[in-house]
């Protein structure tokens, strides 16, 4: 049978899209625009659908104050001062010494897997290199190229793709994904975040079955 | 919440997708750029960290010729590897390959043009500039074409192709001489001889890409094969994902049998009976296809009906039954009756073969027995099947010819040696020139090619490049002081591979066209210089015009004059990118189908043949062209047009050779009849064979994956992996004459005798005895054969010759095999030689 280049490809693009999203959510505080599209009835429908509880007043509330809750609860989950949620990698992997903590032995890894794909950090990004929105970002990026080459019928390079999404996967996003987000679920004071590291616990569940389904064929 | 699966994720995406596309991303990104994922193509210093200079070029180890990156750190060569973008080689490079590094950086390397000064072997010598050597060259030169007599000029080449083969013909054509010898003969020739008799063309590939079945007789497909990398990568490829079956025939347990289905040990010279036999499985049992049949001529009528060829050819094998061909080959009745019925049935198969199956007597013919089992089970240019390969058709820039072209007949063997020799019969140059019958060169020109060494008799030939009186002026190119290069008069140093331009066109196994190039890598180091540029040196001394000066000049020139190439950007496009290929282009299974209009003027049928061809175009008159008939006017197979397939004129097979032929597989050949040999594929005993005495045993040679023939002993990294050769032998025929493992034995054919040690093993058959041709290297260096070259080279001191652990350097087993030829091809037996063994 022959190959269905377009079915790779739009499946390669949902899963960047939702890599967006995820990244997105937990880059910085919501827009309004963000809040606005996540309470459209067709957001909604498709969240009710799966489950995705992100709580009623997140639907009902004016929008300027849903956004200034997320705001407060974003600082307070993944910001501080006080004990929070640092979102990354370094943080989140056991080593001994001073290999772990900000800008650790996991962050270089990080930094240096990504830079070998050709991206660079951007000038204005402030943050850390194993933030867990970077690393989501850069899983959109890699199914965004995967779905690109499978539209221009390179198999090849397409495979090549998902090996290296395989290999990111592995050692770093995979290791530490769920318990980040079991961590976000146990601290979290208001429905939307843990509504959301619950969809990203799930997603990657998925993710971990197909792409080593993708991988191995 | 819910368990993500496919349904919902699906839904997810939409939603994901749509938060997206309305720009309510984050306000901005943390990366930036875009990626740039490939499979290799880049590296990194170890040390420095940094981005080395990733350079595309090809390789020129084996005829393989892959293309390749090559990085480069501070003007150093550092490292080779696969091209990431070839669609022949999938990024893939073979350890020698990558070894090539070796070659560039060898301390014993030549590095300046020297003159000898002592006798021929004498080991003396004086550097010399370029302006001299190029003077003397010329001195010896001129008055060859002052005297009209340029075919006195000989040049001798082993490795040259795509644009070193090209650039090398114009010159010599500019030149005015005929007199060039080649080397295939000592390689495949017989294989390509007999295809040419059927296809009109030559070179077969397999499309393992769709195969569902293989059979392979004696090739070394895993290991060395012409199209290594390209062709047996896609072989694993096809067993490890789609179960593909391969059934490997060979006398030894090489490293493809023993990753074969099964390996089926067959005694030497019998895999054309082996075939015929299945062939006659196959006949018998109504397994063949049809579909081939319209373009096969299986008897001397060219328009039989199908069930009267299948009755020809039912006919022509009824002697070759399993049982009869397991009397001879050793192999079972019921193994060949299973995988004849295999390879029948499958829905596609691919036979293999090579040395193994073609350096016999009559060779020639063995292929053609597997071109037979191809056709009758219409695996032959279909997909899936045994396909004519397809490589790059560069343009190149042509000089003008000089007026006077002449050349000495001693490259196609001693007269009635070989009847077909259209690969030449080139182990038999130098002893022409030791006969002087038929002429002998004033000046002698050999480029990466070591008479010395590779042929058979090869003490005989290294006498003759000693003897003065018999070769007057001896040059060499090479970039290493070898067995031939020691008797030259000028030694010229040649450039690597890594330091050349060329065009390159090796078939690939998709049946898809690559274009690529090599460029050089690094700057040539010391003094070496490409033949360009020495052809251009000499041509300006000479007085002769060419279309170029420098070899870069006419790989630039190559690509803008091709089409496709050109179009993509040409010259900077491929320096930039190395391949090319087009994209909308299809594999040419099929092609023979092809149908053709035959309403150009000139265009008439031949009745008796079927062909369409135009009379014009051969040069004679309607009326002659009807009474002679296409076979009766010379030169009318260059004016082939088409041929009569049922009614239809379809492109079929052309004579694109030599051999004169319609556009049907001759499977029936009026050529070889004519030339007093079997018309149809059949099976001829070995004469030296049924000669043997009780004590003789066969004598066979082979390669390993780690070498080519003679060009790679001086890879320190590669002959510390294999640097030694000890010879295979079964272990009942060991004990039968008192051997055991690690003995050193004596080994002798009727020209000589060599002493090595036994390798006592169960991979061999019994009644042979195996010695790999690579080793035992009287000079290459001293990683090749323990001896530093009398020649001021490069580097005095390589750090690693002091790591040299190995002080075994085998021995060269040509010195007992004698230069004889196929007499259809021409083809050297190889693996006819029969000899003697015994406990040294």
């Amino acid at each position: 049978m022959g190959i269905n280049w377009k079915e790779l490809a739009n499946n390669a693009k949902s899963r960047s899209d939702i890599y967006g999203l995820m990244s997105t959510v937990f880059r910085e505080e919501p827009s309004g625009d963000l809040i606005r599209d996540m309470r459209s009835p067709h957001l909604s429908e498709i969240f009710a659908d799966l489950g995705v509880e992100l709580g009623e007043r997140f639907y009902t509330d004016l929008e300027s104050k849903v956004m200034e809750e997320l705001a407060i609860e974003y600082t307070r989950l993944f910001i501080g001062p006080g004990p929070h949620i640092s979102a990354h990698e370094s943080i989140f992997s056991e080593m001994d010494g001073d290999m772990s903590g900000l800008w650790g032995v996991k962050t270089v890894e990080v930094k240096k897997f990504i830079e070998t794909t050709g991206l660079d950090y951007g000038k204005d990004f402030t943050g850390l290199p194993d933030h867990i929105s970077v690393e989501l970002e850069f899983m959109q990026k890699l199914t965004e190229w995967e779905a690109d080459m499978w539209h221009q019928q390179y198999r090849k390079r397409a495979e090549y793709c998902l090996t290296v999404q395989g290999k990111f996967l592995d050692q770093h996003l995979f290791c530490w994904v769920d318990q980040f987000c079991d961590a976000v679920v146990h601290q979290a004071e208001i429905p939307f975040y843990r509504a959301m590291a619950e969809l990203t616990k799930q997603y990657m569940a998925f993710e971990r079955q197909s792409v080593a389904t993708d991988t191995a064929a | 919440m819910k368990k993500l699966n496919r349904r919902n994720f699906l839904k997810l995406a939409a939603g994901g997708s749509s938060a997206l596309a309305a720009g309510l991303g984050f306000s901005q990104g943390a990366l930036a750029g875009s990626i740039k994922l490939q499979e290799g193509g880049r590296d990194f210093s170890p040390t420095t960290k940094k981005a080395l200079q990733a350079i595309p070029t090809a390789c020129w180890q084996c005829v393989t010729r892959d293309a390749m990156m090559g990085y480069v750190e501070d003007g150093r060569l550092v490292k080779l590897e696969g091209h990431p973008d070839s669609i022949r080689t999938l990024g893939k490079l073979c350890a020698k390959g990558q070894a090539g590094v070796n070659h560039v950086y060898f301390p014993d390397r030549i590095l300046y043009p020297m003159l000898r000064v002592g006798k021929r072997g004498e080991h003396k010598w004086k550097r010399v500039s370029w302006d001299e050597a190029l003077d003397l060259m010329a001195s010896k030169l001129k008055p060859l074409l002052d005297a009209g007599t340029p075919e006195l000029f000989m040049y001798q080449y082993g490795r040259h192709k795509g644009s070193q083969s090209s650039i090398m013909h114009d010159f010599m054509d500019a030149f005015g001489s005929h007199t060039i010898g080649t080397h295939t003969s000592v390689c495949e020739g017989p294989k390509w001889v007999g295809q040419e008799s059927l296809w009109g063309g030559m070179y077969d590939n397999w499309d393992y890409d769709h195969t569902d079945f293989v059979v392979n007789f004696g090739s070394n497909q895993f290991e060395t094969h012409t199209n290594h990398i390209p062709t047996s990568q896609r072989l694993i490829r096809a067993m490890v994902d789609r179960n593909v079956p391969l059934y490997t025939f060979d006398v030894r347990l090489s490293n493809t049998a023993a990753k074969s289905t099964e390996w089926i040990p067959i005694n030497v010279g019998m895999d054309g009976l082996v075939m015929l036999s299945m062939v006659n499985v196959i006949m018998n049992e109504n397994l063949f296809r049809k579909d081939h049949l319209k373009y096969m001529r299986v008897s001397p009528d060219y328009h039989a009906s199908d069930d009267e060829k299948i009755a020809a050819i039912k006919e022509h094998v009824a002697k070759f039954t399993p049982e009869f061909a397991e009397k001879e080959s050793g192999v079972p009745a019921d193994k060949i009756k299973q995988i004849a019925r295999g390879y029948a049935k499958a829905k596609s198969a691919c036979l293999i073969g090579y040395r193994g199956t073609v350096m016999h007597y009559h060779g020639a013919d063995q292929e053609r027995a597997a071109m037979l089992l191809s056709a009758i089970t219409n695996n032959l240019d279909r997909k899936g099947g045994r396909v004519m390969g397809v490589g790059a058709g560069w343009k190149t820039p042509h000089s003008p010819k000089a007026k006077i072209q002449k050349g000495l007949d001693i490259v196609n063997g001693f007269p009635g040696e070989a009847a077909f020799p259209t690969h030449q019969v080139s182990q038999q140059n130098l002893p022409m020139i030791k006969d002087g019958q038929n002429g002998r060169p004033k000046v002698y020109w050999s480029s990466c090619n070591n008479q010395a060494f590779i042929n058979g008799n090869n003490k005989e030939a290294e006498a003759v490049l000693k003897d003065e009186s018999l070769i007057p002026f001896y040059v060499n190119s090479n970039i290493v002081y070898d067995e031939s290069s020691q008797y030259a008069d000028l030694i010229l140093p040649d450039v690597t591979y890594l330091e050349r331009w060329d065009t390159e066109d090796m078939v690939s196994p998709t049946g898809i066209a690559e274009f690529y190039i090599r460029q050089p890598l690094i700057k040539p180091l010391g003094e070496s210089r490409d033949q360009g540029e020495i052809f251009a040196g000499l041509a300006k001394r000479l007085g002769i015009e060419l279309a170029y000066t420098t070899k870069e000049e006419y790989v630039r020139q190559a690509c803008e004059m091709t089409p496709g190439v050109r179009e993509a950007g040409g010259f900077e496009y491929m320096k930039k990118h190395g391949v090319w290929h087009d994209k909308n282009a299809k594999p040419n299974f099929g092609f023979y189908e092809a149908k053709v209009d035959v309403s150009g003027d000139g265009v008439i049928l031949d009745e008796k043949t079927g062909v369409y061809w135009n009379y014009k175009k051969a040069g004679v008159s309607e009326a002659e062209a009807r009474s002679k008939g296409y076979l009766g006017v010379e030169g009318a197979k260059d004016a082939y047009v088409a041929q009569n397939i049922e009614g239809t004129p379809r492109k079929a097979y052309p004579p694109n050779t030599s051999f004169v032929k319609s556009g049907l597989l001759d499977f029936y050949s009026d050529n070889f009849a004519a030339k007093g040999f079997p018309p149809f594929p059949t099976y001829t005993p070995i004469p030296e064979h049924q000669k043997m005495g009780k004590d003789d045993l066969h004598l066979t040679t082979y390669k390993v994956a780690v070498h080519t023939h003679s060009r790679t002993a001086h890879c320190k990294w590669l002959s510390e992996i294999k640097h030694d050769n000890p010879a295979w032998i079964n272990s009942k025929t060991a004990a039968d004459r008192g051997i055991k493992d690690g003995d050193r034995i004596k080994v002798a054919s009727d020209i000589g005798e060599i002493t090595t040690t036994a390798h006592v093993t169960e991979g061999i058959i019994p009644g042979i005895i195996a010695i790999s041709h690579h080793f035992g290297r009287q000079h290459s260096g001293i990683y090749g054969s323990g001896k530093s070259s009398p020649t001021p080279g490069g580097a005095t001191a390589d750090p690693d010759a002091k790591n040299m652990w190995w002080d075994k350097h085998g021995i060269h087993p040509n010195s007992i095999i004698p230069n004889s030829s196929d007499p259809i091809s021409g083809g050297q037996r190889w693996m006819d030689t029969v000899v003697r063994v015994a406990k040294a």
